[in-house]
């Protein structure tokens, strides 16, 4: 029980990866803070399964962008667990990974640029800001933030989403550098693309087929991969890993 | 949970002592619910800790106060205001001494009675008692004098006395008592403060004194010298007893309570010390590292909790200053924990106060 | 393996009593043999040690001994030398600090007793150090010579690997007859140091005995008091009290007592590079020793109003700490030990409830930092590696703050403009303050330092002046007088 006791927030955890990494932190004991924005039943039910498998957890709805509902958020964790070890910010502004109809660069307005910083660097952001202070008070806390591995290798141009994660990498980095002489590590977990989730639905057969065959471990990544690598990098394992970033993608990118 | 709900259901868990692990777990837990919802400073403490009830899944795991605790903070989930009794700590620091606030004493009594009851009385419905401390008169703060007014009221024969009032000791008295229980032949009961008795003791040496109490008399006493007469050490104490009263070792019981608890703990006599100490089924001692608070092993020495589920207006887990050790039947009590000084030549608190004393 | 602590110059090992007293640490065990002497040997300890000294030490130019030492010092700061092997190896064990704190700790401290240092620590004390081997001219007319004690009695204290060997070289530079009682929690430099000694110059050996009693053993220790004449004692203000009650009243008593150190960060130290930086070097501080020097900072007053705020400093602080301890592991407490630090921790933790007090770091952490807002005055913490941070809007509120505790100050390490430096260090001095170190050098006071303020060899010597009137008369009664 590697988390027991511990209280890790998973942005994003109503579905697809956040919901398997909520899940995994719960069946190593943690006690899980479920956030989502609208679906309060998946939420509720992710929470259900966090119980069942051994571990606590909290729903809190809130949307990772708006200051004021993470604050709110950062209000309830302290009200009701007291503490904060890790946070894994998995939210994202919604997308459709489909190849057949994505816009290509002189079809991308920089709204949709605009709308992916927001989702992936200002969530962060508002996050990582917001829950400092409760974090602070640990000795060893962590933050894994949610990239992507189209930022090293674009299969496939998607530009306004890769430019985003490219960004957080960044954030990442620097946020390392800062909080580290305060004890608390930031690293990246990169995907490759993960199927199921609602995100991916839409990419068909023949693409994934044609990852597969590129991919040196021959399959294409499930949520519960992206988990195994997020608890290495929230626990004590990687208590002398900070700025990195890990890619999940079965060896597509070797960096 | 009410006050109402929480009170009946501890009556309910007191009047069970066939209940399980399980059922402690589950009423500790509803219990620091109850506290951690109510209790505002103690809540403050379990979110520091970061043990609050989403946490907490198992008795142990509670957040324990340290005692001191009690002198500085107002640790009750009524209104203090609200208290029909509030116990306060002899000892104090700086002038300010330890409360516990009770809105009822309902259950502080039906623990005190049972317990007593299983390991005083032992099967006893009264008993002639002679008393050496105040009553609850006279010291209405007093957890131990209620104790023992109590004890009084609820087994003791009509003739029980009280030998210590607001004149000091009625030694005059208490012989005449002594002689007179010897004389009849029915067993007597001594209870008190453990420093009350050491007057006594004195005064029958300078006489040149003993008597020989009924078979099945019995002695209790509590709370160590505190600096209140001469410090002895046990074994020197209960042969002394011994053979003052003529009452075996086996038949001295020590009973360890504070006011900080609304149970208390007995030994089932003092034939050797130190002896095996244990509580009610609605209480739990660990034995924990002073600085990690982590459980230790059975027989490992180190700080006592009590998680004392009766104590339910305050807090139920507290962090003692008590050195101890879990052994079977129970734990071991091993004096006082007290800070070391420095091993270096870096001033440490216990001087650094002696020198701002003086 | 049993090692020997002492030195016992014309007793043989067969002839003494030993104790034989075990430490561990670190996964190891040593039994160390303590001599215990009778009374016949004690006193005759004495009185061969003050006749050797009057003999051979004081007959000596103070630069052989200087040599002596030097090349004693060398052998100790040679990390191939055996002895050196030997005490990288046991003090660990004994004092429980780690072998790398250890290691440093000894050749930091060591380095501050090499030819050049002893040098110049006697050139601090004396105008002209050659009055110690003979009558020299006086500035205001006259002649003057100093004598050191005939025979002085050393009672060291704590675990501080080596701290023996300060007023150890102290009396034999000013050429007295030496006795030293070993601390129990560190019973063996000092003995080797001797041996070395006795090696490179058999006739200094003679003049000094480093012997072990079971501290406050009356009858043991009574046979040294009687026949010391200065006494140099190390130990808290009770034992030293105890130890003042038993000696004759002409025995110059030289107590050093337990001290309390603290560290002052001005605002212009708090920026943005420089604060992370400068909570290394106080976490450096703090983590030396455990905090059991006298030296040692236990409370640190941080000024407001620089870029970072002292609640990030005490962030910063704290996981230097953090870090610190992967290097320089806590030593094992004693139970004792451990009431003390949870007690301290525990009283910090209920003033936070209040919201008075903010703690960092986790009960199982090996090190605790708490910071507070308002102004408190100076208090210990709970030793081995805990330190309060408090804030104040001026470093000028800071003297008021640990005056009132004069007796127990000594060291303050100071991080301030120079400007501010020289008037905070003025009001410091005015309280009590008898050194200002930089953060990170507080452990580590520089060669010819004035231990507590005074004059280490100054305050054991006897001057015999000459007065210009006596030469002159003098004049009177020469053969080739007119």
């Amino acid at each position: 029980m590697r988390f027991q006791g511990r209280v890790i927030l998973v942005t994003g955890a109503s579905r697809g990866i956040g919901a398997a990494i909520a899940r995994a932190f719960a069946a190593e004991g943690g006690i899980v803070v479920v956030n989502y924005r609208t679906n309060e039943a998946a939420a509720e039910a992710v929470a259900a399964e966090c119980r069942t498998l051994g571990g606590e957890a909290l729903t809190v709805a809130a949307d990772v962008t708006s200051a004021e509902a993470v604050a709110a958020m950062a209000q309830r964790i302290a009200e009701e667990a007291g503490r904060l070890d890790a946070v894994v910010n998995n939210a994202f502004a919604p997308y459709r990974f489909d190849p057949d109809r994505r816009a290509r660069f002189w079809e991308t307005p920089w709204e949709a640029y605009g709308r992916q910083f927001d989702g992936a660097v200002k969530a962060t952001y508002t996050v990582c800001q917001a829950m400092l202070p409760l974090l602070r008070r640990r000795s060893g806390a962590s933050i894994v933030n949610l990239a992507s591995d189209l930022v090293a290798r674009p299969s496939i141009a998607y530009h306004d989403y890769a430019t985003a994660k490219a960004a957080l990498i960044g954030f990442s980095r620097n946020l390392a550098a800062e909080l580290g002489p305060l004890g608390i590590r930031v690293n990246c977990v990169a995907p490759g693309l993960v199927y199921p989730t609602d995100a991916s639905a839409a990419t068909p057969e023949e693409v994934r087929e044609t990852l597969i065959a590129q991919t040196p471990l021959r399959r294409i990544a499930t949520p519960a991969d992206v988990a195994g690598p997020v608890l290495f990098l929230a626990g004590e394992g990687s208590g002398f890993v900070t700025g990195q970033v890990l890619h999940v993608d079965g060896g597509l990118v070797m960096a | 949970m009410t006050q109402a709900e929480i009170i009946e259901a501890l009556l309910a868990f007191i009047a069970r002592p066939d209940a399980s692990e399980a059922e402690f777990e589950a009423m500790a837990l509803q219990v620091f619910a109850y506290q951690f919802r109510n209790n505002e400073p103690y809540r403050r403490f379990a979110l520091q800790r970061g043990r609050t009830p989403l946490a907490v899944r198992r008795w142990r795991d509670i957040p324990a106060v340290p005692i001191t605790a009690f002198k500085g903070l107002t640790l009750s989930c009524c209104p203090p205001e609200a208290a029909s009794h509030v116990f306060m700590t002899s000892g104090t620091t700086q002038g300010v001494r330890g409360r516990s606030y009770h809105p009822t004493l309902a259950v502080w009594q039906r623990s005190m009675l049972d317990n007593f009851r299983a390991r005083f009385m032992r099967g006893r419905a009264r008993i002639r008692m002679g008393i050496l401390f105040p009553d609850d008169r006279e010291l209405p703060n007093s957890s131990l004098a209620h104790y023992l007014s109590l004890a009084r009221r609820a087994c003791g024969t009509p003739d029980s006395q009280g030998f210590i009032g607001a004149d000091g000791l009625d030694l005059d008295g208490l012989l005449a008592a002594l002689a007179q229980a010897e004389a009849g032949g029915e067993p007597y009961a001594l209870l008190g403060a453990s420093y009350s008795f050491v007057p006594v003791l004195d005064a029958l040496a300078a006489q040149g004194r003993r008597f020989a109490l009924p078979e099945g008399s019995l002695i209790l006493d509590t709370g160590g010298f505190k600096g209140q007469s001469r410090e002895l050490a046990p074994d020197a104490f209960y042969d002394a007893l011994s053979a003052a009263f003529g009452v075996p070792r086996a038949s001295c019981i020590n009973m360890y309570g504070m006011t900080e608890l609304s149970s208390q703990f007995y030994d089932d006599g003092n034939a050797v010390c130190p002896s095996v100490k244990s509580g009610p089924h609605w209480v739990r001692s660990r034995v924990v590292d002073p600085l990690t608070g982590a459980d230790l092993r059975d027989g490992e020495r180190g700080v006592l909790v009590h998680h004392d589920l009766a104590h339910f207006n305050c807090v139920s887990a507290i962090l003692t200053e008590d050195a101890g050790e879990i052994v079977p039947g129970g734990f071991l009590l091993l004096g006082r924990v007290d800070g070391e000084a420095s091993k270096g030549c870096s001033v440490a608190v216990a001087e650094f106060l002696a020198a701002a004393r003086s | 393996m049993i090692a020997h602590a002492g030195h016992l110059p014309g007793l043989s090992r067969e002839a003494v009593r030993w104790r034989e007293v075990a430490h561990g640490a670190w996964g190891e065990r040593v039994v160390l043999a303590l001599p215990e002497l009778d009374a016949a040997q004690a006193a005759a300890l004495c009185e061969q040690v003050r006749e050797n000294a009057r003999g051979r030490l004081k007959q000596m130019p103070v630069a052989r001994i200087v040599d002596a030492v030097d090349a004693a010092v060398a052998r100790l700061l040679d990390r191939d030398h055996p002895l050196r092997r030997k005490a990288e190896h046991l003090l660990p064990i004994v004092t429980g600090y780690d072998r790398e704190s250890v290691r440093l700790g000894l050749t930091g401290y060591l380095r501050t007793f090499r030819r050049p240092q002893l040098l110049r620590f006697l050139a601090e004390d004396f105008a002209n150090p050659a009055m110690l081997d003979g009558f020299q001219p006086a500035a205001k007319g006259g002649l003057l010579r100093a004598q050191g004690p005939n025979l002085l009695l050393h009672i060291w204290a704590g675990n501080v690997p080596a701290l023996s060997l300060w007023s150890l070289i102290c009396g034999l530079l000013v050429k007295a007859g030496s006795i030293g009682k070993l601390a129990s929690a560190e019973p063996l430099t000092a003995g080797w140091f001797a041996g070395l000694l006795a090696g490179i110059d058999p006739e200094i050996g003679e003049c000094l005995a480093v012997v072990w009693w079971k501290g406050g053993n009356a009858a043991a220790e009574a046979p040294f008091l009687q026949a010391a004449d200065t006494v140099m004692a190390y130990g808290g203000n009770e034992t030293l009290a105890a130890l003042r009650a038993k000696l004759p009243v002409t025995t110059r008593f030289l107590p050093h007592g337990h001290r309390i150190g603290f560290g002052v960060v001005a605002r212009e130290a708090l920026d943005s590079r420089k604060a992370p930086a400068l909570a290394r070097l106080a976490a450096h501080d703090v983590a030396r020793y455990e905090q059991q020097g006298c030296y040692s900072p236990q409370m640190l007053f941080v000024e407001r109003g620089g870029r970072v705020a002292p609640a990030e400093f005490a962030g910063y602080l704290a996981r230097e700490l953090a870090a610190l301890a992967h290097r320089h592991p806590r030593r094992a407490l004693s139970p004792g030990e451990a009431a003390a630090v949870a007690g301290w921790r525990g009283a910090q933790e209920l003033r936070g409830l209040e919201g008075a007090a903010e703690l960092f770091g986790e009960p199982a952490d090996p090190w605790s930092v708490v910071h507070v807002e308002a102004a408190e005055a100076l208090s210990p913490t709970g030793l081995n590696r805990t330190l309060k941070l408090v804030a104040v809007d001026d470093l000028a509120a800071v003297p008021a703050l640990v005056g009132p505790y004069r007796a127990f100050l000594q060291t303050a390490g100071v991080a301030a403009a120079p400007e501010r430096l020289l008037r905070l260090a003025e009001r410091l001095a005015a309280v009590g303050v008898s050194r200002i170190a930089p953060l990170g050098r507080m452990t580590a006071p520089e060669p010819g330092w004035h231990h507590d303020g005074r004059f280490s060899l100054l305050d054991l010597v006897t001057l015999t002046e000459i007065e210009p009137g006596a030469e002159a008369a003098a004049e009177g009664f020469a053969s080739y007088a007119d």
